[in-house]
């Protein structure tokens, strides 16, 4: 039996933050074993330190590795784990076990190291949802768009992706600044620095800010490196008002109350009673510019999805075509509206269309799990 | 018609002097903040893609400043805001109100990317405020709104320049100069393509739906009728607000048209065919136009279709790299010129020209590029000499005026108009000529006197 070296070295330093970042993990080890008819695999142990974990509200672990120092690191397709991976839906100690290293060419595994990382998700139960065009933003009117739409179950990321989560991305991928921009060095908006040897540093308190300044590309490749996706539109929107039975279609006991909601939180103005609910633009929500993360937490979407309206607008997977430019514009679509947009256009039905190659400040995103490859 | 109405290369160059590059000087007068060495410090009025698209190049020059972004619905402000921000490293004020914009002394000229309804109204006001103006295509929504700003810049001394960029392609000027060194012979035929793709408009949910919180849909409407609100991009098919595709993309194939054979201004007769052909979804713009101009003898013959996947435009990604279209024939933004002695094809997006012999063998070639930058660099130059800029004033009326006249002999059952050009009405057709101005909705009016 060989063993071979683990990191938990990320994992304990995202231990000290909160959990809008990773989530934490500790007590990583792995271990190559042989059974006895299907050849060897690894048996990778971890802590997972969260204890209010459900199967409405799991996490998503994912784990990376390299061959050795020198090598680039990869994902372990979910598809080749067996056990405590992809949606976990309690914390505590887990395992999984890792098949196929053969067909990998995994001859010198005592330098292997791996990395385990979860996110936390929410579920979003498969069912009918009101699906609403976009006023005055972008609508593809080549879709379909149905009266009750029905998406499959899929787990969506409860919070954007942090400044913190990303500078962790960069310093496993980022060689010759791919995926970072100047711009991210701006403590007061980003504050991801590039150091020498391609060191990414964030600012000091800077962790549980939404990542911003990254294109469509950049989006699409961290989550390509987590093994999640954008959200589509109809995902993002079920998701902040919620299917018209919360507990999905296959039960039906769980009615939404409000399936036609402006907000995630209903259809209450953001600052009704004088409580802001959202950081939209100017400095009456206590913050001129962008907030941590799950700062307004107490007004999530009926499933607990934070941050779906104002703060940073988020990327989704789908294009944008005005009927006078079809096929030439090559626009994504962001939703949800920003720091910048007045608090009302931080809604439910409001998009605007970006470049993908654009960096903004007002744009971040979030990750989503397919149930098809689950 | 009169023999002299084909091109010819003397004709050519008198009817041609205006237009790119010998500028008529208007006015000695200085732009009152924007010196030799001051940065020109602009406005943009509506920021959907091409406003915020224009407004973020001009914010990204060393010699400008964007200070305003107006737009009527608050909820596009972000995305202009941070674009501009991030490309001069300063914010721009909004507002809703584009009226506040205009009372700051600060502001030297103003962008007006709104649509099409409020070109002419709100580059008058502009004007009438003292600012020059960068308006985009197409310049008017009605015939009488072009002379009315041709008015209002002479009165009020201001520099306005069309969104119209193909005028300041050198691949223009070069292919201008061929053909009025008479190189194709005499011109009496002119084929301008603009074919594009447009999706089957699904039918609305509902009839109307509720105003946004955020959006003056009142102001939004201006000179047009206030009518239900529809949150779909439906307004682009109708009258009141839009002059159709013809108008909304294919000003720039008969502008450059104009600009090949010399700039005339208006033709003789107008006689339009086609109509709702293909998507009959309810629009009231016509998705096939064809549409035949006579300048005596010389015949502009411009086709347009919304329908045809096969004929497209020259992608984003080939219009700067000075290439050649592999197949003209399937170019949508083409123009033919037909002499007596050759043949040229002519392409929009940086697509260069290139010309045929009697033998069909191809004698010149010669790729392009795009000039937004240089038609930006016009502008601006033209906002310190106070010189008439490239796509001035007056060929933004004449263009636009084509692209009316066209509409209107469709708008009245695709009847043969014969057009006065002194009078700038059609002869003896009081059922079309209704169809020049609009009736416009208090307190958004362009006065008759400017």
């Amino acid at each position: 039996m060989k063993h071979l070296l683990c990191s938990s070295i990320l994992a304990a330093l995202v231990c000290q933050t909160a959990s809008a970042q990773w989530l934490p993990v500790s007590n990583a080890t792995a271990k190559l074993e042989n059974s006895e008819m299907g050849g060897p695999f690894f048996k990778i142990e971890y802590e997972l330190g969260v204890k209010d974990l459900s199967p409405a509200a799991p996490a998503y672990v994912f784990v990376r590795f390299r061959e050795s120092a020198n090598a680039s690191w990869k994902l372990i397709p979910q598809t080749a784990l067996r056990g405590d991976h992809d949606i976990v839906e309690s914390g505590g100690k887990k395992k999984m076990l890792w098949w196929g290293l053969g067909s990998l060419g995994l001859t010198n595994a005592p330098s292997l190291e791996v990395r385990v990382r979860g996110i936390r998700m929410v579920r979003v139960p498969g069912g009918a949802f009101k699906m609403k065009i976009v006023p005055g933003g972008g609508y593809d009117e080549s879709k379909t768009q149905v009266e009750n739409a029905t998406l499959p179950t899929f787990w969506m990321a409860k919070h954007e992706t942090t400044v913190g989560m990303y500078a962790d991305f960069l310093n496993e991928t980022g060689k010759g600044g791919s995926g970072w921009h100047k711009h991210m060095a701006k403590t007061e908006r980003c504050g991801i620095t590039r150091g020498d040897n391609d060191t990414y540093t964030v600012a000091p308190g800077r962790e549980k800010f939404p990542i911003n300044y990254v294109t469509w590309y950049d989006a699409t490749a961290f989550l390509d490196w987590c093994g999640l996706r954008l959200p589509t539109e109809a995902e993002w929107e079920k998701t902040l008002r919620g299917g018209l039975f919360l507990d999905g279609d296959e039960t039906k006991k769980s009615p939404n109350p409000k399936p036609e909601r402006k907000y995630p939180w209903g259809d209450e103005a953001p600052d009704a009673g004088g409580v802001w609910r959202c950081n939209g633009d100017g400095e009456t929500d206590g913050f001129a510019e962008l907030a941590p993360v799950g700062t307004f937490e107490k007004f999530p979407s009926p499933y607990g999805v934070c941050d779906l309206v104002g703060n940073a607008a988020e990327w989704t997977l789908d294009w944008y075509a005005t009927s006078f430019h079809a096929g030439l514009d090559g626009y994504r679509m962001i939703r949800g509206g920003s720091f910048m947009d007045p608090h009302a256009g931080c809604d439910a039905v409001t998009g605007a269309t970006m470049l993908p190659v654009k960096r903004s400040s007002i744009a971040g995103f979030r990750g989503l799990r397919d149930a098809r490859t689950k | 018609m009169k023999p002299s109405d084909s091109i010819s290369r003397r004709q050519f160059v008198s009817t041609s002097a205006s237009v790119l590059g010998t500028f008529a000087i208007v006015s000695q007068h200085k732009a009152h903040a924007a010196g030799a060495n001051e940065k020109v410090v602009i406005g943009l009025m509506g920021c959907g893609g091409r406003g915020t698209y224009v407004a973020t190049m001009f914010a990204g020059r060393p010699d400008t400043e964007i200070a305003y972004v107006c737009d009527v619905d608050s909820r596009r402000f972000a995305r202009a805001r941070d674009a501009i921000e991030e490309a001069q490293g300063k914010p721009p004020k909004t507002t809703q109100d584009f009226r506040k914009m205009l009372e700051d002394k600060r502001v030297d000229a103003v962008i007006n990317a709104t649509p099409d309804h409020w070109h002419a109204l709100g580059s008058i006001m502009a004007c009438q405020a003292g600012k020059d103006v960068f308006v985009e295509k197409p310049m008017t929504h009605s015939a009488w709104e072009g002379r009315k700003m041709i008015e209002a810049a002479a009165k009020y001394k201001r520099v306005i320049q069309v969104g119209m960029q193909s005028r300041s392609c050198q691949y223009l000027r070069d292919a201008r100069d061929y053909i009025s060194s008479g190189k194709l012979g005499d011109v009496y035929l002119v084929r301008v393509f603009n074919m594009m793709q447009h999706p089957m408009r699904k039918k609305p949910a509902a009839e109307s739906a509720p105003v946004p919180p955020g959006f003056d849909y009142e102001t939004w409407c201006g000179p047009a009728p206030v009518v239900p609100y529809d949150p779909s991009r439906r307004w682009l098919d109708r009258w009141e607000f839009s002059c159709g595709a013809i108008a909304g993309d294919a000003v720039h194939q008969i502008d450059l048209a104009r600009a090949l054979i010399g700039d005339k201004p208006f033709p003789d007769t107008v006689c339009h065919a086609g109509g709702v052909c293909a998507l009959t979804d309810g629009r009231e713009i016509p998705d096939t136009q064809m549409v035949t101009f006579e300048f005596g003898k010389l015949t502009m013959l411009f086709e347009s279709a919304l329908w045809t996947p096969y004929m497209t435009k020259t992608p984003m990604d080939r219009r700067d790299k000075g290439q050649l279209p592999p197949n003209w024939a399937f170019n949508a933004t083409r123009i033919e010129v037909l002499g007596t002695k050759g043949f040229m094809y002519y392409g929009r997006h940086g697509d260069g020209w290139q010309v045929f012999d009697a033998k069909a063998e191809s004698v010149v070639a010669a790729p392009g590029r795009q000039a937004d930058k240089e038609h930006h660099d016009n502008f601006i130059a033209c906002i310190k000499n106070r010189q008439k800029p490239a796509a001035n004033v007056e060929q933004g009326h004449y263009s636009a005026m084509l692209c009316h006249l066209g509409n209107i002999s469709y708008r009245v059952g695709n009847k043969k108009l014969a057009f006065d050009a002194a009078t700038e009405t059609f002869k003896d057709a009081p059922e079309a000529n209704k169809f020049l101005k609009r009736t416009y909705r208090a307190p958004w009016v362009i006065p008759d006197n400017v």
